[in-house]
């Protein structure tokens, strides 16, 4: 009985199955179009692109804003990890090619500030202030972070000033390398091998 | 590295569509496809507002199925004349019983398996679709309608014996 019941039910299963069928993959290509077409249109897009340089790897992405994230000395998938999972990332080259040139000539020893719109928007106010202040550094001189606090006014801020330069999205382009400690210690550096690459950096420059 | 969302519609679309068309019983006769299409995309819409809150490890696809669902359960709710649509799917029933090739005959047992199916309540049609259109296991059916597996499986197997009674009283 029991047998009879279930082979019914396989019978039945394949009934439904035939029943509901499946949609042709005309009706499927025009809805993959169609939610295709409003993702392009609702997330944001990010381009992004790579080069050598002397601190090995270097990856930039811009957005409609301007030049949004720096990285270098890390694996691709690290570096393409930190945007927000919904934006839409396309690796373009020429998108990019102006910021890669300029870096070149950086690395070169042929450009010393950089011309370029950037969006630190994703940072504090706090945060975009310490950076502005560090773009005021010339190439070839270093700050302390406790002469970058008291330029904002805020002369016992020196810790709260170097954890904001840590999150600093575009270092190299945004100097936050020219920023040591008042006792000449070279103090942090987030960027790519740490100290070293901060150290690095800071030779190509002249400044030690 | 976590998923993205252009990963998820990637790897998730096709499946989200095909268990929406299931389940909200488009007829091949009629040219249903476009409300499916409007669900599909008030899915994934959906779905990306709250993507931000999703923990990268978490079942993507269940959760995915869980947004259909409630998707398609609104639908049901919104679609009154749903009861007019099921008439003329009986009332065309009777009139291709008379066939007699073997295509329209197939035609005819799908037409009525059609629209046994779509006289279930929304929980059952959306446990059968998902067990047996799917192909997904009682775990995620439970995960994805917020129900113990037992209630799963229970909303499994009595649209399935409701549907043997049936055919079977149609032999």
């Amino acid at each position: 009985m029991t047998t009879q019941k279930s082979k019914n039910d396989v019978f039945v299963v394949k009934h439904l199955r035939s029943a509901l069928g499946s949609p042709t993959e005309t009706a499927l290509s025009s809805s993959r179009e169609r939610v295709r077409k409003w993702f392009a249109a609702e997330a944001p897009l990010i381009q992004w692109g790579e080069m050598n340089s002397p601190l090995g790897p270097l990856f930039v992405a811009i957005n409609q804003r301007g030049l949004c994230a720096l990285d270098f000395g890390r694996q691709e998938s690290e570096f393409l990890e930190r945007f927000d999972n919904r934006a839409r990332l396309e690796r373009d080259p020429k998108a990019v090619q102006r910021v890669l040139a300029q870096l070149r000539e950086y690395f070169a020893g042929d450009r010393s500030n950089f011309n370029l719109p950037v969006d630190i928007s994703v940072l504090t106010p706090f945060q975009r202030s310490v950076l502005d202040v560090a773009c005021r550094i010339a190439p070839g001189q270093v700050w302390s972070y406790q002469r970058i606090a008291k330029e904002l006014g805020r002369p016992r801020s020196s810790r709260p000033v170097g954890g904001a330069l840590a999150r600093n999205p575009i270092p190299i382009v945004i100097p936050c390398h020219r920023v040591i400690a008042s006792d000449g210690s070279l103090g942090g550096y987030s960027g790519g091998s740490g100290l070293k690459a901060k150290r690095w950096l800071l030779r190509l420059e002249g400044a030690i | 590295m976590a998923l993205r969302f252009e990963e998820l519609i990637k790897r998730h679309h096709d499946e989200n569509f095909a268990y929406l068309w299931r389940l909200m019983g488009n007829d091949r006769h009629r040219d249903g496809s476009m409300d499916v299409e409007d669900l599909t995309q008030d899915v994934f819409l959906r779905a990306y507002d709250s993507f931000a809150a999703v923990r990268s490890n978490s079942n993507h696809r269940a959760w995915l199925y869980k947004i259909a669902t409630h998707c398609a359960y609104t639908q049901f709710r919104r679609m009154k004349h749903q009861r007019d649509q099921l008439s003329w799917l009986k009332h065309s029933v009777t009139e291709l019983e008379t066939a007699s090739d073997d295509s329209s005959l197939r035609k005819d047992m799908e037409q009525r398996g059609r629209a046994l199916v779509n006289e279930l309540p929304a929980k059952q049609k959306a446990c059968i679709t998902l067990r047996y259109l799917q192909d997904l296991d009682y775990p995620e059916i439970a995960q994805i309608l917020g129900c113990s597996q037992e209630s799963a499986r229970a909303n499994v197997y009595q649209p399935i014996r409701h549907l043997r009674l049936a055919l079977e009283g149609e032999k």
